[in-house]
């Protein structure tokens, strides 16, 4: 037995030790830890951690197989996460205890805080006193037992799993109903029961899924095919895209859905010029491998940073929106380009590892495929909190998309209209947001950067939150960017335009003297090493590129990602239709495209003075409308619209 | 964006309460790194008011210092003692007249920070002991008090954006709150109506003042705490404290924490477990997270 002391240790000492010792196989027990957060955050060994008094935020978060038992309370967050092993807690538990658990098992003596089990996929999360709040609020499954009284709008949006509730149920939730108990579910609970020596004789009522919200009414209609380039048209009354809009609507009475970015011309990069004259770009031979454009992203506060050969990554793309062989060839092109890739939502497949040698594993509201062994083997841990296409609203992914393997991952039922949640359970504001960084830093050692993705909204606030709770980098994404499933209106008309995105966060940073405190990756309608040089000369530490890295791996832009039928197999999860897509093909397409971005970011940098993609700087640029110039400050200058097309793409 | 802790000793006073919010608000600094704040409850003087105001360093302050003082002198508020400590001016006053009306013109001249027979609010940028290195809160000694750390996003890092608030023009009540009030332009407008005024576009101001009027029409505390969570929108966790009491108030969607611990001798009320675990090291507190939508109060023994 280990004894650790608080009162001497820190937190992340202490937690380094119990790791240590859970990789030796030795128990654990910790005093006087006095309330403090994340005490057993990422231990993966089968030990028993005993907590000798109160813990604090996230106890035994992000574990798997360790047995943990808290003599007193606990703060939010019990068991985050947890995919097996057990935890025990003597007096009472805050909220979201259970939060998004796996498979574990967890006992509360006392009472616990509202939202118990938020998201939770499997396991049992059981309680002897009274639970609060929306108990059971968004869980997909699993189990929760209540041995007190309910409180209120239990079961609220649940889509799977069972509540039983011994005391009075006062409000049930929205989708949420009474059913019947069968004698082999109580039976099952007794034996829980007596395993964790509670004793309890009396009877359950059981709580499910109502089944009401769990798919629309009516499906998405097949549209017929016009390209995005002519669906956006030049008109802004009535043109194709109108017309469209309003037939979808008369089929199925109500919002539409649909894939890709905003189609409503918004100022953006291509409003900006080049001050100087380009016309010798890229005459110098060889221009590549003249311009130092290495970049690392993430390391500034310590963290082993992603190294990029461009300052370019892949913007977040989830597994579920695209298949599993176009995760496979945009990790392939990261790799061939050295650049890095990232999960998006809904998990990380073997496969998706095994192609991208960096890769950014991303967590959302609904924890859909997060768990510490993936995270423990990713290059970077990213926190989404909203995107650019869509801000605010939570991620769509209708049933026919929602395959077995897919719901396996996501530890969801298959075959339901997927409305993943807008926000985190745990995350209400910038002063939990900060304990939810330091989990994951606590969880994985330190070793990874921790990166924020962003959908400009209130840009100015967002950034100083992000930069005061301590994360390595932001994906900030304007409202130019794509999805693969949201709101019509919303991808067209709410957000904030990229160029807007970018000036705001480097003014906010600059009004508190943290530039240099925070990196900047910018996102959302970038569509080749133009804009990219012209991101960086705005200030941007790198860019991403989400759309035009799947039109270059042969996407038709029909905007009908969010069906599942997807012709050239992209954004399906349909066998046959994925058959279509050849993996190693793609992948060289969408290598050669960043190899052209390289290309371009080298020449221009060369022709606009620069040895190195460190050296572009605002003065490089003019603005050619009056918005471009209101929103950068840039000098207004309309000469320049004629100067033409600019550069050819010409690979090395 | 923060964390806030309040305490109350139930009997007798000198109990340091100034040292006990200083340890708790440590406990909770990364709720908000950037500034920290105490409303103090000291030894009552009838007739006698203490005001605290921000006068900004150097000439800046002197002429503000001028400024209070003729401002005082045409208000008819007889100065008793005076002190410059940090970038706070601080007085002692004998007056008797209206109060609202003479804190809304003390307000035009300098930055007012709390008006009171007994309430005397700190705050500053930086954490809980950094504010104790410049104003001593430590060796405060009264019977309660409220804390407040903030991370600073919407408004700068100024010392006068910081918390706790004063209801700005009543004595003595102070409000630390976690949470936003989304209704806060609709309930102001009703107050403004009714001839209040504001200083800042704080929605802890707002529950200050909404407060302290219904005190000032008569209603007790309790009743309207229990008010407030009716008529404010939003997500919140608040404490309040006025000469003799402490509340708290909490949305009924919990989506803010918080968490109190009670004895005979005390009461004392966190955003987390950790700062209450500061008063008391190495022991398992028998603590209590207040439900969504409730409210409670406690009075000191006079
Ligand atoms: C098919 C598809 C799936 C997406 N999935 C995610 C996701 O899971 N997480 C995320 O943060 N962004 C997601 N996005 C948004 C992109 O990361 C990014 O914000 C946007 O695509 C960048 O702009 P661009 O496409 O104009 O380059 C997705 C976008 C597309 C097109």
């Amino acid at each position: 037995m280990v004894t650790l002391d608080l009162a001497k240790l820190d937190v992340r000492a202490a937690n380094e030790r119990i790791r240590a010792a859970g990789a030796a196989g030795e128990d654990v027990e910790v005093v006087n830890p006095d309330a403090r957060h994340h005490i057993g955050v990422g231990l993966i060994h089968p030990i028993n951690v005993h907590v000798r008094g109160s813990a604090g935020y996230f106890c035994a978060g992000l574990s798997d197989q360790a047995s943990f038992e808290v003599e007193n309370n606990v703060g939010w967050g019990l068991g985050d996460n947890m995919y097996s092993g057990s935890v025990v807690v003597g007096g009472n538990a805050g909220a979201i205890p259970g939060v998004a658990i796996r498979g574990a098992e967890i006992v509360v003596r006392g009472n616990m805080g509202s939202r118990a089990g938020q998201v939770m996929k499997a396991g049992t999360l059981c309680c002897a006193g009274n639970a609060n709040f929306m108990a059971g609020y968004m869980m997909y499954g699993g189990r929760i037992v209540i041995l007190g009284d309910s409180g209120e709008r239990v079961g609220e949006d649940m889509t799977g799993g069972e509540i039983f509730v011994a005391g009075k149920v006062s409000e049930l939730g929205s989708d949420a109903q009474l059913t019947d108990t069968a004698a082999e579910e109580i039976d099952e609970i007794r034996e829980f029961l007596d395993r964790y020596g509670v004793s309890f004789k009396g009877g359950f009522q059981k709580i499910v899924n109502a089944g009401k919200k769990l798919r629309y009414a009516t499906s998405e209609r097949q549209m017929r095919s016009i390209p995005f380039f002519t669906f956006s048209g030049n008109s802004s009354y009535w043109n194709p895209k109108v017309q469209e809009d309003l037939y979808i609507k008369s089929q199925i009475g109500r919002y539409r859905i649909r894939g890709y970015g905003g189609a409503r011309p918004l100022p953006h990069l291509s409003d900006l010029a080049f001050k100087k004259d380009l016309s010798d770009a890229g005459r110098v031979v060889d221009v590549v491998s003249k311009i130092d454009m290495y970049t690392e992203i993430g390391g500034i506060n310590g963290a082993n940073p992603l190294q990029l050969s461009m300052p370019v990554m892949i913007a977040p793309m989830s597994y579920g929106a695209l298949s599993a062989s176009t995760k496979r060839a945009v990790g392939l092109a990261s790799s061939l380009a050295g650049i890095a890739e990232n999960t998006g939502e809904g998990g990380m497949s073997n496969a998706q590892r095994d192609a991208a040698t960096q890769l950014i594993f991303q967590m959302l509201g609904g924890r859909l495929g997060w768990n510490i062994h993936d995270m423990n083997r990713a290059d970077g841990l990213e926190i989404y909190i909203s995107q650019g296409a869509k801000p605010g609203l939570g991620g769509q992914l209708m049933a026919k998309k929602v395959t077995p393997e897919l719901a396996r991952i996501r530890g969801i039922p298959a075959g339901i209209d997927l409305r993943s949640p807008s926000r985190h359970p745990d995350i209400l504001g910038a002063d939990d947001l900060v304990i939810k960084v330091e989990e994951l830093r606590e969880a994985t050692g330190y070793r990874l950067p921790v990166s924020v993705k962003l959908g400009a909204g209130r840009v100015r606030d967002d950034i100083k939150i992000a930069v005061k709770d301590g994360f390595d980098f932001i994906e900030l994404d304007g409202m130019q960017g794509s999805t693969g499933a949201g709101s019509a209106e919303v991808i067209d008309y709410v957000g904030t335009p990229t160029l807007s995105a970018i000036i705001e966060a480097l003014d906010a940073l600059e009004s508190i003297g943290r530039r240099q405190d925070i990196q900047i990756v910018l996102m959302g309608g970038i569509r080749d090493g133009v804009d990219a040089v012209k991101a960086l000369a705005l200030g941007a530490d790198a860019v991403a590129f989400g759309t035009s890295a799947i039109i270059a791996g042969g996407c038709i832009a029909c905007m009908q990602c969010h069906v599942g039928q997807c012709v050239t197999g992209i954004a399906t999860q349909d066998p046959e239709h994925e058959a279509r897509y050849d993996p190693e093909a793609e992948a060289k397409n969408i290598h050669r495209f960043l190899e052209g971005v390289r290309w371009q970011i080298a020449a221009l940098t060369e022709a606009l003075g620069y040895s190195s993609v460190r050296g572009l700087n605002r003065d490089d640029l003019v603005a050619v409308t009056p918005e471009a110039a209101s929103i950068t400050g840039l000098e207004y200058a309309p000469q320049y619209r004629v100067r033409g097309a600019g550069l050819e793409v010409r690979t090395a | 964006m923060c964390g806030i802790a309040g305490i109350m000793f139930k009997n007798a006073s000198g109990r340091g309460t100034g040292k006990a919010l200083i340890d708790m608000l440590d406990g909770c600094q990364h709720r908000g790194p950037d500034s920290t704040g105490f409303a103090l409850y000291g030894a009552v003087s009838e007739e006698q008011l203490r005001l605290r105001f921000f006068i900004g360093e150097g000439d800046q302050a002197n002429s503000a210092v001028e400024r209070v003082k003729t401002e005082l002198a045409k208000q008819g508020a007889e100065l008793l003692e005076d002190e410059v400590i940090g970038n706070n001016y601080r007085v002692t006053v004998r007056f008797t007249g209206d109060l609202q009306q003479f804190a809304y013109a003390m307000e035009h001249n300098a930055k007012v920070i709390s008006i009171g027979t007994s309430l005397e609010i700190v705050k500053d940028v930086g954490g809980a002991h950094d504010v104790d290195d410049r104003y001593h809160v430590a060796g405060f000694e009264g019977t309660h008090g409220l804390g407040h750390v903030r991370l600073a996003t919407e408004s700068d890092v100024k010392p006068e954006a910081s918390h706790p608030f004063w209801a700005t023009g009543f004595e003595d009540v102070a409000i630390v709150h976690n949470g936003q009030i989304t209704n806060y332009w609709k309930m102001r407008r009703r107050l403004e109506q009714r001839g209040f005024q504001f200083t800042t576009d704080n929605d802890s101001e707002l529950i200050a003042v909404y407060l302290a009027d219904k005190l000032a029409q008569g209603v007790a505390l309790r009743e309207a705490l229990k008010t407030s969570i009716e008529d404010m929108d939003g997500t919140f966790s608040f404490l309040v404290s006025t000469r003799d009491e402490i509340g708290y108030a909490k949305d009924r969607l919990a989506a803010k924490p918080m968490i109190m611990y009670e004895t005979d001798e005390l009461v004392a009320i966190a955003s987390e477990e950790v700062s209450l675990n500061r008063l008391f090291p190495g022991q398992a507190l028998n603590t209590k997270e207040p439900p969504p939508g409730t409210y409670d109060t406690w009075s000191r023994s006079i």
